[in-house]
């Protein structure tokens, strides 16, 4: 991010930023940057807290005056942990079931996905392509041996993560977004699948396979939890 | 609340360790007119475009267009990196790509005006691959009497 700082202040267009990684900021020293606390991800902060987000967005536009960089400005508010809902489970029954399959829990899912994107008036599912069926059998197909191309898997499978999370909002009692992601590592076919194709992809001769499975696949905070557990 | 990388946890703080970081000899400074008087546009690394757009894939270097109209239900993400939060962004797009709120500050008087275009790059590229895209970005940038990038990480 830095570096575009770089690349556009010296074509002649002024810049300012957000830093959410104070020593990366540190490192490249663009021009001007504001650095804040908030979770990686959320570079405003708080979603729909439009005055928040917009204090935000001033201080850093407000750098732009200043010609004594490179310069970070420590951003002076900050977000609290969204409550932890301990004991939260999802309350609409997806734990695999030995006859389940990865096809019927996309399914179920789909009645709580309209419902999301009823209440949010937006959906970000939709890289790849693929309707929500074909994306998963993409993964089954991959599982029965046939990899298909990294590129197409892994948009595939962010849709489906999009999928899932977004369904998950709707539910009767959705948690916070951290309850949500720890209920898709842990219970959802979906998530048991990935990590179950992670040790194919590693071992494909196809070097784009092996970024996947390495990088791009698993967060490195649920494949240092996973592994503990 | 995340503070510096000592305050992560570990196997967080260990995955941004490892990500290179590009050195300057020395950094640019321009000068510029009040806020009140700029014409602002975002310039975005979250891997954003609209649905139908060719996705960012890994080493990508390049940028996808954002029409200032464009409605925030055509808008996915493409990143190709996992490690951080997508959730806010699903609640709303404004967490990554504060389009609204330049509206705001605009229809506010707080700045000048806001582009007609609005760009996203994909934060995980190498800087290399980056810039003769950025080169080119700041010509547009140009044509359009842009006079200030807010740059927004993911």
């Amino acid at each position: 991010m830095g570096a575009l700082g770089h690349f556009l202040e010296r074509q002649g267009i002024p810049t300012t930023g957000i830093s959410l990684v104070r020593e990366h900021t540190e490192t490249i020293r663009p021009p001007r940057a504001l650095w804040v606390t908030f979770e990686l991800g959320r570079p405003l902060g708080i979603p729909d807290a439009a005055p928040f987000q917009r204090r935000v967005v001033k201080a850093a536009l407000d750098l732009l005056q200043r010609t004594d960089g490179p310069l970070i400005a420590d951003y002076p508010e900050h977000v609290e942990e969204e409550a932890d809902f301990t004991g939260w489970a999802c309350p609409i029954n997806l734990a695999p079931r030995p006859s389940d399959t990865l096809a019927a829990e996309i399914d179920r899912l789909a009645v709580w996905y309209d419902r999301a994107v009823a209440t949010l008036g937006r959906t970000t599912v939709g890289v790849s392509g693929l309707d929500m069926p074909a994306a998963g059998r993409l993964i089954v197909q991959a599982m029965e041996g046939a990899l298909p191309p990294a590129q197409s898997l892994k948009e595939a499978i962010d849709d489906l993560r999009a999928y899932y999370l977004e369904s998950a909002s709707a539910f009767p009692d959705p948690g916070s977004s951290k309850t949500r992601k720890a209920w898709f590592w842990d219970e959802t076919i979906l998530a048991s699948t990935l990590l179950a194709l992670q040790p194919r992809l590693a071992v494909s001769a196809e070097p784009q396979h092996r970024i996947l499975a390495n990088l791009t696949l698993i967060p490195a905070t649920e494949r240092y939890r996973l592994a503990r557990s | 609340m995340v503070k510096r990388l000592s305050d992560m946890p570990e196997v967080e703080a260990q995955h941004l360790r490892r990500i290179e970081c590009p050195t300057y000899d020395a950094t640019p400074l321009l000068p510029g007119k009040p806020l009140a008087g700029r014409r602002v546009a975002i310039v975005s690394t979250a891997g954003l475009h609209r649905r139908g757009d060719r996705p960012f894939q890994p080493g990508d270097g390049s940028y996808r267009i954002i029409a200032a109209e464009t409605p925030a239900n055509e808008l996915v993400m493409s990143h190709i990196s996992v490690n951080f939060d997508r959730t806010g962004f699903q609640q709303d797009l404004n967490v990554a790509f504060p389009i609204d709120r330049l509206r705001e500050l605009v229809a506010d008087g707080e700045v000048g005006s806001m582009a007609a275009v609005h760009y996203s790059f994909m934060g995980a590229f190498p800087p290399t691959a980056a810039e003769p895209h950025a080169l080119h970005l700041a010509g547009l940038l140009k044509a359009d009497k842009v006079d200030a990038a807010l740059l927004v990480p993911v």
